[in-house]
């Protein structure tokens, strides 16, 4: 499976899961419901699990990056 | 780690992975890279490892298990004011830690022991949550309760090796330590929680201020 999304964009995409992965956790933290437990386990760390995985797709399916003698990236978007 | 300062890192975590998705272009150089795998990579992983850690160890607090409304005649029960009751008279002198006081009781010393409080735990989650719960008198545990709880502290201590009623047999001690003859069987320490059969003349301590 290849998706057709830029790194930028597949970088954009696991830090965005990966942030409300987190936020659900500081959630959860706050929480002290006996449920936040597993709130935090199966949104939170799917999430989390999600975006980081997600972020090592990108890795490794990954344009590299051209760079011109000025220094400019030429990233295909 | 404190609670507050697990939901510090968890913040910190989100903070700078935010700073990749608004500007995913420093990315581009060797810093900005390393940046990318600490922030979407590292940081999530240790800040839900340290979350998990501090869940865990939230949940054996007495607070924790006595959140559920289930449980509160459980938790009423550490107060009342009659020495015959074995939790109450445990909670209230410290011979269990009074913050971790269910926990302490209700979990197998052995290897898995924490484990398998733990996964009981999910399964009462379960019942609770989407089961059909019972009422609090009509709680019954999984499987008996076993001496080796009691033994973890007592084995050893001379109130429980030289006293006169586990004495009075000189069968009743070996079985007693080989869990074939409960400390709570009737005509012993049997008068545990016992919710629902409190009477009306029951008393409460709640401690001095």
């Amino acid at each position: 499976m290849h998706l057709g999304y830029s790194i930028d964009r597949r970088l954009r995409i696991s830090g965005i899961l990966v942030i409300l992965g987190l936020l659900i956790e500081a959630v959860c933290l706050m929480w002290s419901r006996p449920i936040a437990f597993v709130v935090l386990v199966v949104f939170g760390g799917a999430l989390i699990g999600i975006g980081v995985l997600f972020f090592l797709y990108s890795l490794i399916s990954a344009v590299p990056h051209h760079t011109d003698p000025s220094g400019a990236s030429s990233d295909k978007k | 780690m404190p609670t507050i300062a697990t939901v510090v890192l968890v913040v910190f975590s989100a903070a700078l992975a935010g700073v990749v998705v608004v500007r995913p272009a420093v990315t581009v150089s060797r810093a900005g890279k390393t940046l990318a795998f600490g922030v979407l990579f590292f940081l999530p992983l240790f800040s839900l490892a340290v979350g998990l850690q501090n869940e865990m160890t939230r949940s054996e607090s007495t607070a924790f298990c006595l959140s559920c409304h289930i449980m509160e005649p459980y938790g009423k029960s550490l107060h009342i004011d009659d020495p015959s009751y074995i939790p109450a008279a445990h909670f209230q002198n410290h011979r269990v830690p009074a913050e971790q006081a269910c926990y302490t009781c209700h979990t197998n010393y052995a290897m898995f022991g924490t484990i398998k409080a733990k996964l009981g735990g999910l399964r009462h989650l379960y019942v609770y949550y989407l089961g059909k719960p019972p009422l609090p008198e009509n709680i019954k545990l999984y499987q008996p309760f076993s001496n080796q709880v009691c033994l973890h502290c007592h084995l050893g201590a001379r109130s429980f090796e030289e006293g006169v009623v586990h004495n009075a047999d000189p069968a009743t001690l070996p079985a007693i330590k080989a869990n074939k003859l409960s400390c709570i069987s009737s005509g012993c320490h049997e008068v545990v929680h016992n919710v629902g059969h409190w009477g009306s003349n029951v008393k409460f301590w709640y401690g001095k201020d």
